[in-house]
């Protein structure tokens, strides 16, 4: 069998699998869009009704807002969270591996699992947050009733499921060869000096493509989060782009309206990333060390 | 100062000790008769080029050379004449990716003696050239050695580099220096065997007289090289094996028993068939004489 023939082998489970659950659901959510589907009465083609109708939706624009807001607020929280376990961890020295592996954690558990964990620890009455806050004279926050203190709720048990930003950015910094450090110490210059003059710029064209990972799983990974501990309340103040647009499908069986929702914030995300792609593309650094 | 010895035989940990980049564990450093003994790296006033020479790749060939000014908040008045003083005038916006190799490591250099070290290291700094391109760099780091009068720790596994810039060579093996003195003094006599058998291309001949063929004042071991010796045909047990050609030198390789034998090819001599029995004649002052 030639080379040629084994590759296409061996990429056709992956192939048929996002085939037919990327590419075919995908098709449908776009042709689903330019319906009034509902799955009661037979669908109607009402072409670009749908988006027409969600310019008009006033809870549709705060949705987008709020949702830019969230990916404004989390992605670089996330990312700075990921970056600064990886600086941390990346030397090898006791228990850094068990470290590295409580870094990850968060992003292997259920997030149904991880909200009830947060349910917990944010418990107004007995969680652990409130009574740390506490302890310097802050709060009780009512982390579920009150709509600022949720989105932050929201936004906080985001920051700590970074394990896959945290294992690039751990290897890219792993790659920065050590000598590069020793200069540094040889010159005396202090570790914010080098944190800012050579590790931050030298792991920037990662770091700008987690971010461009970052900000099309902000947009989505909401959902089980938000489902779970406030349904996008209270007031709307946690009602994200996922959960409306569930709402609208699931509960109020506009399917059409829905796919509509998701197919703008699709080319929004793609946008986002476009433009994310193209200032990685001008920044051109290498990160290969000096004997290139 | 060269200092010579294999890989492996401890020299860049010698240099990093120097520099404070090592932990000590026995013995001293001392620096213009100072112990070094818990000064920092910065605070010794030495300065270090890498194998690799360890350029910054995303700073360009001022920022390189200023990186310790810039640090430590000094004055990067000097980095123009520095650069200029390399021939890198022309060269300052460059990034490392767009220098060769050679310019490579007058960065590197620049970068080194810009802020006037008191003890200069040199890690195998040429190891990383082409054959062309090392016969400069020795000129020019010698050049700059002798215009600036910096105490200069040039560590090498090569002894042609080690011989031709060190005023003193300090012989390295398994951690010890086995002996310290001129190229000539280490060419000429050799404080043991296994110095005699690293130093030279070709190295020295060691064998234990008597041997049948070879006419040689004393018994035991005894050594000589390969200039020293008069090749002629005749009666022997030495026989020859192959010619080679070294530069400008032309070298026969002859056997002795197990013992393998290089003598300089007679002037205008072709190269006798293989097996050939050939005596070896070495004037008294030539011979080298070696305890056990």
């Amino acid at each position: 069998m030639s080379e040629r023939r084994q590759l296409a082998l061996m990429l056709l489970p992956y192939g048929a699998g996002a085939l037919l659950l990327f590419v075919v659901p995908a098709q449908l959510s776009l042709a689903l869009a330019l319906t009034d589907a509902d799955l009661i009465t037979p669908s109607r083609f009402v072409g670009l009704d749908n988006v027409h109708a969600l310019t008009e939706d006033p809870f549709f624009g705060e949705v987008v807002w709020r949702s830019a807001l969230f990916v404004a607020l989390a992605v670089p929280i996330r990312l700075a969270v990921a970056t600064g376990f990886a600086l941390l961890l990346h030397a090898r020295f006791r228990g850094a591996g068990a470290a590295r592996t409580a870094v990850f954690s968060p992003s292997v558990i259920p997030d149904t699992a991880w909200a009830l964990v947060w349910l917990f620890l944010l418990n107004p009455l007995y969680g652990p947050v409130n009574a740390l806050l506490g302890l310097v004279g802050l709060g009780p926050v009512s982390w579920f009733s009150d709509g600022d203190a949720a989105f932050a709720a929201i936004v906080l048990m985001f920051a700590f499921t970074v394990g896959e930003s945290f294992i690039v950015a751990l290897a890219a910094r792993q790659e920065l060869p050590d000598e590069l450090y020793e200069v540094a110490r040889l010159e005396g210059a202090r570790a914010t000096y080098v944190l800012r003059v050579v590790t931050l710029p030298l792991l920037a064209p990662v770091l700008l493509l987690l971010a461009v990972r970052d900000v099309a799983v902000s947009l989505q990974a909401t959902f089980t989060a938000v489902y779970l501990l406030t349904d996008g309340g209270p007031d709307r103040a946690t009602l994200l782009l996922p959960i409306y647009s569930f709402d609208k499908g699931f509960e109020q069986f506009q399917y059409g309206y829905a796919s509509a929702m998701m197919l703008l914030a699709f080319f929004g995300c793609l946008a986002l990333a476009l433009l994310q792609y193209l200032i990685v593309r001008r920044w051109r650094l290498g990160v290969t060390g000096t004997s290139a | 100062m060269a200092v010579l010895g294999p890989s492996g035989s401890g020299k860049s940990t010698l240099l990093r000790a120097i520099a404070g980049l090592e932990p000590i564990a026995a013995g001293r450093v001392l620096i213009d008769g100072a112990d070094q003994a818990g000064v920092p790296p910065p605070g010794r006033g030495v300065a270090m080029v890498f194998q690799s020479f360890a350029l910054f790749p995303h700073l360009d060939v001022e920022r390189n050379i200023a990186f310790g000014l810039r640090a430590r908040g000094e004055t990067t008045a000097h980095v123009l004449d520095t650069a200029r003083s390399l021939g890198l005038g022309a060269l300052l916006d460059r990034r490392p990716a767009e220098l060769s190799g050679g310019e490579r490591q007058r960065v590197a250099l620049a970068r080194a003696l810009v802020a006037n070290p008191r003890v200069l290291l040199l890690d195998e700094p040429l190891s990383n050239l082409d054959a062309q391109l090392r016969a400069g760099a020795r000129v020019e780091i010698r050049r700059v050695q002798e215009r600036t009068a910096v105490t200069t720790l040039h560590v090498t596994h090569d002894q042609d580099e080690a011989l031709a810039l060190g005023h003193r060579v300090a012989v390295l093996h398994e951690g010890r220096v086995m002996q310290v003195g001129t190229p000539d003094e280490l060419w000429e006599r050799p404080a043991s065997t296994w110095i005699a058998r690293f130093v030279g291309t070709p190295p020295m001949n060691v064998l234990r007289a008597p041997v049948a063929g070879l006419e040689i004042v004393g018994e035991g071991l005894v050594g000589f090289r390969a200039e020293d010796a008069v090749v002629r045909s005749g009666d022997s047990s030495i026989v020859f094996e192959l010619a080679e050609r070294i530069g400008a030198q032309r070298l026969w390789h002859l056997r002795a028993g197990d013992e393998a034998v290089v003598v300089r090819a007679p002037e205008g001599a072709e190269p006798p068939p293989r097996g050939t029995a050939v005596r070896v004649t070495v004037p008294a002052a030539a011979v080298r004489r070696f305890d056990a």
